[in-house]
């Protein structure tokens, strides 16, 4: 690769986040469809066998840099002062850490 | 037919003002620019650019209606009364209709918008099969009216950052050209977080452009070549 790729990357890493994202809410959605858990112990099995929670785990790294590529495009063009731009794109990844902390919290905690 | 146009004079006027015409529609009135040519007999003060009266030069680029186009090529009985003239959006306004393009100009400028060879060249011409012509079809007959990137919001928010649809189209012209040497050097140029990639694909340019050109799908292309590319 080149010197200069944050414009391609981001663009890319934007669809293929997405296309992640699509196929898992498919599969999650068809598993309730198809086999819905009748009870919450099912529920809680099937999310903590180890495939479904890695995947879980997946679509919100996916779900993370989405928004984190998304959000600072729409930054990039609303918000042109660079120390105003700076504060909101940390506020953002703050929150945005802090919602990945949460997410590993809640899925690796129930598992051990 | 009734018309309101907007009107700006920055050395009389404090701020632009719509003022109303009213004009009987002649047999020879066919198109939009027709109309305004003989307004400005009526109100001389009036201000506009025109050349070719048909759809070639680029110079009556306009927002009509609430959407870009030429004046020349724009049929003037179709068009919902009072018609509703304005300047190209986002284009800083000299006078009335007529907007200052340096800041588009100098984006296509940015592109290198001619051919990069470095061979020595032969008597005649550099030829190209006509598969190679084939591809430039759709992107050499730009006439850089701006319709498209005044309409463009990328453009609107970034206007010294993102080159904008019509000089993306202008460079995918050249990128794609047989005879040009420069591919690598003009999609490395690009790919940077502002030249191109501030298009969402929100495709206005397309939508608007008065040559039915499709500049997004230009930028599409580009895209795919910097992907191949990367691989
Ligand atoms: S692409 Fe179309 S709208 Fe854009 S400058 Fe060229 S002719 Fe005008
Ligand atoms: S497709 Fe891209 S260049 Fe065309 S109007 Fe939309 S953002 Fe602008
Ligand atoms: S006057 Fe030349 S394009 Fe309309």
């Amino acid at each position: 690769m080149r010197r200069t790729v944050t414009g391609l990357r981001a663009w890319l890493l934007q669809r293929i986040s997405a296309i992640y994202m699509l196929l898992f809410i498919i599969f999650f959605l068809t598993h309730f469809l198809v086999e819905s858990p009748d009870s919450y112990q099912a529920w809680h099995g099937w999310m903590m066998s180890s495939g479904v929670s890695i995947a879980t785990l997946i679509f919100f790294a996916a779900l993370m840099l989405h928004v984190w590529v998304g959000v600072r495009d729409v930054l990039m063009d609303y918000i042109h002062p660079l120390a105003l731009r700076i504060f909101a794109l940390t506020l953002l990844g703050i929150g945005l850490v802090a919602i990945t902390a949460w997410v590993m919290r809640i899925l690796l905690m129930e598992h051990s | 037919m009734k018309l309101s146009i907007f009107r700006f004079n920055p050395e009389q006027d404090e701020k632009p003002y719509m003022q109303d015409y009213e004009i009987e529609l002649e047999t020879t009135d066919q198109m939009l620019l027709d109309v305004i040519v003989r307004l400005k007999v009526q109100d001389d003060t009036l201000t506009f650019r025109r050349s070719c009266r048909e759809g070639v030069c680029g110079s009556d680029a306009m927002n009509i209606n609430g959407r870009n186009g030429l004046a020349c090529i724009t049929p003037v009985r179709a068009l919902k009364e009072p018609i509703k003239l304005r300047p190209l959006p986002s284009f800083p306004v000299i006078r009335d209709l007529v907007v200052d393009m340096t800041q588009f100009f100098k984006q296509y400028h940015s592109i290198n918008p001619y051919l990069i060879n470095n061979e020595p060249a032969p008597e005649r011409e550099r030829l190209q099969s006509p598969e190679d012509r084939e591809k430039l079809n759709g992107l050499y007959e730009c006439i850089l009216c701006g319709c498209c990137t005044s309409q463009c919001p990328s453009s609107w928010w970034n206007p010294d950052k993102f080159v904008g649809p019509a000089g993306l189209l202008q460079a995918y012209r050249f990128i794609i050209d047989s005879r040009d040497q420069a591919t690598q050097e003009r999609l490395d140029d690009l790919n940077d977080p502002y030249r191109l990639f501030r298009c969402r694909t929100i495709m206005n340019c397309t939508e608007v452009c008065p040559k039915g050109l499709a500049p997004s799908r230009a930028i599409e292309k580009i895209r795919l070549m910097m992907i191949k590319e990367s691989l």
